[in-house]
C-alpha cells in the first residue's frame, strides 16, 4: 500500500479539563480530498488546529508522509509541507496582496507565483491593494493561495466557502480539484452538494469522535451526509 | 506670552518628544506584536543614559557613550528576552507586567550598586546655540530632535520595505496566522525586543546630557511613557509618534503657564482621549491571545 500523506491514530485533545476529541483515526491518501462534515462544536475546527500545531493532544499521533507532526510548532508543521487555511478568512488586513503573498514566499522560499495567478487571475489586478479592502470571496483566494507556495503535501483548509457566493463556490471547487493533482486535502466544510462533488472520503464527527466514515463518488450524496449535520 | 519663550517651550517640547518616542515605540511594538507589557524598557533606558555617562568620561566623547549605551541596551534586552520573556509570552498580560515591573526594580538596584545613587552629569555634546526667530536654542536639542526623526523615517522603512518588517506588521494582526504560514515568529519577537531595548537604550543616552542621570530615572518617565502608549494606541507607530508630539508640547507649554500643568495636563488629555476613543488615536481592539 503506497504511504498515506496523512495519518491520524488515537487522538485526543482536551481544552483545560474539557476534552473536545476522542480518540480520532483517520488517513488521507496522496491526491486524495477528504471532508469533514459535521454540526458546530462537533471538533472540526479542533482536529485541524491540533494537527497544525495550534493546539497539543493530549494523546495520539499524527504523522505526514511519515513523519510525525505532533509536539511541533505551527510554523515547523508548516514548513514539513502541512498548510493550515483557517476559516476566519483573515488576511493581514494593513498589508497588500502583494504583501501578503511575499509572507507566504519568504516562509518557503517558493517565489514562483504563477501557480497562484493561474488558479486565482483576479489576484494579479489586486497585487496593490491593502488586503483589508478585499471581499470575502477575494480574501480565501488570497489564504488559499498564499497557501499553496513551496508546494505542500497537505492542506487543512476550513470552512473555506462559508458567506461566499455561488460563483466563487463553484471556482474553488475546480482549483480544489487541481490542488489534489499534487496535495492530500483536508476541507472542514458544510456545503454538501460541494461535498458530495470533490470528496473522495467523507468523515463524519459529532461530539468530538468520528461516528461516520462515508466512501466518496456516485453514492455520496447529500441526503447520506445531512444526518451529521 | 512672550515670544521667545514659546519658542524655547516648543523645542524643548519638541526635544521631549523625541526622548518619549524613542522610549515608548519599544514598548508599542512589545506590545503590539507580542501581547505584553514591557516595563523593562524604561531599565534599559537607564542602561543608556548610564553608559553615556561613563562612556563619555572615560572617553571624552558623548556620542561613542551613546553608541555604547545602544548596544549594552540591546544585549540586555536580548538576554532578558532570552532567558525570561520567552517563558513568559503564553501567560496573561497581567504577568508580563509585573514580570517586566520586577526586573526594571531588580535593575535599578545593580545600577546603584555599580553607580551609586548620586545623580551625575553628562557633559552636552556640543554647547552651540542657534537663533531660530530671535529666539537662542541649544543646537543639541535639535540634534535629539533631528536622530528621533531618523529613527522613526528607519521604522518606518524596516517596518514597509523589508520582508522581517512585513511579518512584524502581519504580526501585530495576527501572529497566529504568521506561524501557520511558516514563519519562526519567536525570532521575530527577539528581533523585536532587541530593536526595542537598543531604542529606549538611544531615549537613555540622548537625554542623558538634558538632565541628571540617576537611578530612578526610568521610574521618574513612566506615567509619561505610559500616556504617550495609551493615547497614540497601543501597537502603533505613528500613533506613538503623534503622542509623544502631544505630550511633549503638553509638557512643556503647561509648565510655561503654570508648573503643576506640567505633570497634570497630560492625564487630563488622556483622559479625554479615551473618552472619545478608547483604543487610543491610533489603536485597534486588539485582545491577548
Amino acid at each position: 500500500m503506497a504511504e498515506q500523506s496523512l495519518v491520524v491514530r488515537g487522538l485526543n485533545v482536551a481544552y483545560g479539563e474539557s476534552k473536545v476529541l476522542f480518540d480520532i483515526d483517520f488517513d488521507v491518501a496522496p491526491n486524495q480530498i477528504v471532508c469533514c462534515v459535521g454540526r458546530n462544536g462537533a471538533g472540526k475546527t479542533t482536529l485541524l488546529k491540533s494537527i497544525a500545531g495550534f493546539l497539543k493532544p493530549s494523546s495520539g499521533a499524527a504523522t505526514a508522509g511519515g513523519v510525525n507532526l505532533i509536539g511541533h510548532r505551527p510554523y515547523d508543521v508548516a514548513r514539513m509541507g502541512v498548510k493550515y487555511v483557517p476559516q476566519d478568512k483573515k488576511v493581514f488586513s494593513d498589508l497588500t496582496v502583494r504583501e501578503n503573498l511575499e509572507l507566504g514566499s519568504y516562509a518557503t522560499k517558493d517565489y514562483n507565483w504563477d501557480r497562484v495567478m493561474e488558479y486565482f487571475p483576479k489576484l494579479k489586478i489586486l497585487l496593490d491593494r491593502k488586503a483589508g479592502f478585499l471581499s470575502g470571496g477575494e480574501r480565501q483566494m488570497l489564504m488559499i493561495g498564499r497557501a499553496t507556495l513551496g508546494n505542500p503535501k497537505v492542506m487543512l483548509i476550513d470552512e473555506p466557502t462559508e458567506g461566499l457566493a455561488p460563483s466563487i463556490v463553484t471556482h474553488l471547487k475546480y482549483v480544489f480539484g487541481e490542488l489534489s493533482k499534487s496535495a492530500a486535502l483536508v476541507i472542514v466544510e458544510q456545503n454538501l452538494p460541494l461535498v458530495c462533488g470533490i470528496a473522495h472520503k467523507v468523515y463524519a464527527m459529532r461530539d468530538g469522535r468520528i461516528v461516520a466514515e462515508l466512501p466518496g463518488g456516485a453514492a455520496l450524496t447529500p441526503a447520506a451526509c445531512e444526518p451529521y449535520l | 506670552m512672550d515670544p521667545q519663550l514659546l519658542i524655547s517651550g516648543v523645542i524643548f517640547g519638541l526635544s521631549m518628544a523625541s526622548v518619549y518616542f524613542l522610549m515608548s515605540i519599544g514598548l508599542s511594538l512589545c506590545f503590539g506584536l507580542m501581547r505584553i507589557i514591557s516595563l523593562d524598557q524604561l531599565l534599559y533606558y537607564s542602561v543608556g543614559a548610564y553608559l553615556a555617562y561613563t562612556v563619555s568620561v572615560v572617553s571624552g566623547n558623548v556620542w561613542l557613550g551613546v553608541l555604547a549605551g545602544v548596544v549594552v541596551s540591546g544585549m540586555t534586552a536580548l538576554v532578558v528576552e532570552r532567558f525570561i520573556f520567552r517563558r513568559i509570552y503564553e501567560r496573561e498580560l497581567t504577568f508580563s507586567m509585573i514580570t517586566s515591573f520586577g526586573i526594571l526594580i531588580g535593575g535599578v538596584g545593580v545600577i546603584k550598586a555599580i553607580w551609586g545613587v548620586v545623580p551625575r552629569p553628562v557633559r552636552m555634546p556640543t554647547p552651540d546655540l542657534v537663533t531660530i526667530f530671535g529666539t537662542e536654542v541649544p543646537v543639541y536639542r535639535l540634534m535629539v530632535v533631528g536622530i528621533a526623526a531618523l529613527v522613526y523615517i528607519g521604522i518606518w522603512l524596516f517596518l514597509n520595505k523589508t520582508i522581517i518588517g512585513k511579518a512584524i506588521r502581519a504580526g501585530i494582526e495576527d501572529v497566529e496566522h504568521v506561524e501557520g504560514l511558516g514563519i519562526n515568529v519567536s525570532r521575530l519577537f527577539t528581533i523585536t525586543f532587541v530593536i526595542a531595548g537598543a531604542l529606549s537604550g538611544l531615549a537613555g543616552g540622548l537625554h542623558a546630557p538634558l538632565i541628571m542621570v540617576d537611578p530612578q530615572m526610568g521610574l521618574e518617565v513612566l506615567a509619561f511613557v505610559f500616556m504617550v502608549v495609551i493615547i497614540g494606541g497601543l501597537g502603533s507607530i505613528k500613533g506613538t509618534l503623534v503622542s509623544s508630539l502631544i505630550v511633549g508640547q503638553v509638557v512643556s507649554i503647561g509648565s510655561l503657564i503654570y508648573a503643576p500643568l506640567a505633570l497634570m495636563a497630560p492625564f487630563a488629555i488622556m483622559l479625554l482621549i479615551l473618552l472619545v476613543k478608547p483604543t487610543g488615536l491610533y489603536g485597534s481592539t486588539m485582545v491577548k491571545k
